[in-house]
């Protein structure tokens, strides 16, 4: 968008006191509950825009990254004490150092058999996870004792404090892909979604670059998966790489608008706001329905906007707000 | 333990069959059409709810009803062809990818919503029935269910090598721009390239349903395979997807067998991942370009 550089700057100042008042404002937990969700997801979909948006490698398999973060800093902090804090770092390092294999193999695949090919690895993760009984509990997994109010160990006795938390991480998450965006990586990104080929016969280092943001991707997504799991003080192999992680990951993209930097969050704020609609209307008793209606909104948005709600919102501005001078 | 080996070899091939009528479809759509349709398991789902209903309402043995899951799902996947992919159809992956992907999710929650989560069987009187070959011991169910996927595969074979019709669709599938200069007709092509891959994903379901239990997240198991199959079998390739999906099978089955119950798919993927790291254009590939 083409507003000006003070107009952004009143609109960020605005934005960012109202979502800081937020939870003071609306104190219901429901409400935060689902704020948080909403920041949450919001995140997750920033750190899977950053490959799946901007260099178009559609992965299906973030769920790997957001459970390793997890079971890291949860082994680190059931088993040794250390503090979720540096395991939320940690996690986000062992992510990296494991997106470096993953990457190797699943970049062999262009298109939808690199999708496959991510799906594969987040669910031999999820196996691996279910066998490691000794030091990672199995398929029982296991409860995150409770310290009470502990900000040290990242727990907390109001529901506010974990949604300062997870507003930091999302506006971290946005500040990178804001960076990396207007950088030459950014352009490198794109020339690589549009044709990887002609990108790198043009000098594109295209395994590099795809490299590179790949490890900054699963860093941030692991992120969360330690930020959850301490949000909901339980672990288990199927929640932690749960398949509807990176499904939810790639959704709220494509539905906001894949390959900006605000799509992810406009798409979160849909999706979760129409699945707590649902919920509230129908209870919890109809199972598939969330899920039903999420498939249904990608449909719509495939068929008639693929560039997600930010591309509509730019048209209708353009069209009945300002008129766009004809492109050349 | 040259019987259990044995044993878990013909277990192996025997889902095998069944891995190769879903994988065939994986494969001939991304052949034809160029897009992997992510639904395919969903169609296998819903050929054993066609079953399962005809059983269960009328009596109709499931391995009869064939003769109706088939041609609704091969008249499912035209029209789907027809309203749904062939607006997504050019260069750009995510519109493809994420369509069938969608659709995918669509019809497996819609199940879960129209028939719960409970597990459906049906019992037939053969169900129970098991040939005693020396030490061996061959379900006839799952037998017949092997010949019955063989012979559709060998009636798909001749159908793409001896009519004019299947011949277009190698045509397409070779190179679709000089097919089109030809004169073959792309989208009647594509659209009985779909039908046909589904109709096979319905024949699996109502195979299936003499020995399986049908469920929403059925299709899951069976297009994870698929994928890896077609993968392993080169992409496009209907005789490298046949051969894949049977040693898929065998080794899912060996996995079972001297690895763990629950590690038929560790094995599975294992495989997949070997292949990409040695052989990224699959099996089938034929060297150099």
């Amino acid at each position: 968008m083409q507003t000006s550089g003070n107009m952004k700057w009143l609109w960020l100042a605005i934005g960012a006191v109202v979502m800081l008042a937020l939870p003071q404002l609306v104190t219901s937990s429901f409400a935060i509950d689902i704020f948080i969700r909403i920041l949450l997801f919001s995140f997750i979909g920033v750190a899977w825009n950053l490959m799946g948006g901007y260099a178009k490698q559609l992965s299906l398999g973030h769920a790997a990254y957001f459970g390793l973060g997890a079971y890291t800093s949860t082994i680190m902090q059931v088993n040794y004490g250390i503090s979720p804090w540096i395991g939320m770092i940690a996690g986000g390092v062992v992510a990296m150092l494991a997106s470096l294999p993953i990457g190797w193999l699943c970049f062999r695949l262009r298109g939808p058999y690199f999708t496959i090919a991510t799906i594969a690895t987040a669910q031999v993760l999820m196996l691996i996870f279910l066998k490691f009984r000794d030091f990672a509990w199995g398929a029982e997994g296991t409860t995150i004792p409770n310290l009470g109010s502990a900000p040290l160990m990242m727990q907390f006795e109001e529901k506010s404090s974990y949604y300062y938390v997870v507003l930091g991480l999302l506006i971290v998450g946005l500040w990178i892909t804001h960076q990396i965006e207007k950088s030459w990586i950014g352009y490198y990104l794109v020339a690589i979604g549009e044709d990887e080929d002609a990108a790198e016969a043009i000098g594109v280092n295209a395994p590099k670059i795809k490299r590179d943001i790949y490890m900054i991707s699963a860093f941030l997504t692991a992120l969360a998966g330690t930020f959850y799991t301490q949000y909901i003080y339980f672990i288990d192999p199927a929640t932690a790489f749960s398949f509807s992680v990176s499904i939810e990951a790639a959704l709220v993209s494509i539905v906001g608008g894949i390959g900006t930097l605000w799509g992810p969050v406009i798409g979160t704020v849909l999706l979760e706001t129409t699945s707590a609609l649902l919920q509230s209307w129908l209870g919890s008793s109809v199972g598939g329905i969330q899920l039903t209606v999420y498939s249904l909104i990608l449909m719509a948005v495939i068929l008639w906007r693929p560039t997600g709600l930010i591309g509509f919102a730019t048209d209708v501005y353009h069209r009945y707000v300002r008129r766009k001078p004809a492109r050349a | 333990m040259w019987e259990t080996l044995a044993q878990a070899v013909i277990n192996g091939l025997l889902i095998g069959g069944i891995y190769a009528l879903v994988s065939i479809g994986v494969t001939l759509i991304f052949g034809v059409v160029k897009i992997v349709n992510f639904a395919q398991g969903e169609f296998v789902m819903i050929g054993m709810y066609i079953s399962f209903f005809l059983a269960t309402q009328f009596g109709i043995d499931p391995l009869v009803s064939l003769v109706v899951s088939m041609p609704v799902l091969f008249l499912a996947g035209v029209l789907i062809q027809h309203f749904l992919i062939r607006r997504v159809l050019g260069p750009n992956d995510m519109p493809q990818i994420f369509l069938t992907f969608a659709l995918s999710l669509l019809l497996l929650n819609l199940s879960l919503m129209l028939f719960s989560a409970n597990y459906r069987t049906v019992h037939t009187s053969y169900s129970d029935e098991a040939w005693h070959i020396g030490g061996l011991y061959i379900p006839v169910a799952k037998l017949i269910a092997f010949a019955v996927a063989m012979a559709l595969s060998g009636l798909l074979w001749v159908f793409l090598h001896t009519t004019d019709l299947g011949r277009a669709m190698r045509a397409a599938s070779q190179n679709r721009d000089v097919a089109m200069l030809m004169g073959i007709n792309p989208n009647r092509v594509f659209a009985v390239a779909f039908g046909t891959a589904l109709a096979l994903a319905g024949a699996a379901g109502s195979l299936l349903m003499p020995f399986y239990s049908a469920y929403p997240f059925v299709g899951q198991v069976f297009v994870l395979m698929a994928f890896v199959a077609v993968v392993m079998g080169t992409l496009g390739n209907v005789m490298g997807a046949l051969v894949a999906s049977l040693m898929m099978g065998v080794a899912e089955s060996l996995g079972i067998q001297f690895v763990g119950a629950d590690s038929g798919l560790i094995v599975v993927f294992a495989l997949l991942l070997l292949t990409l790291a040695f052989r990224p254009s699959g099996l089938g590939a034929k060297r150099g370009r």
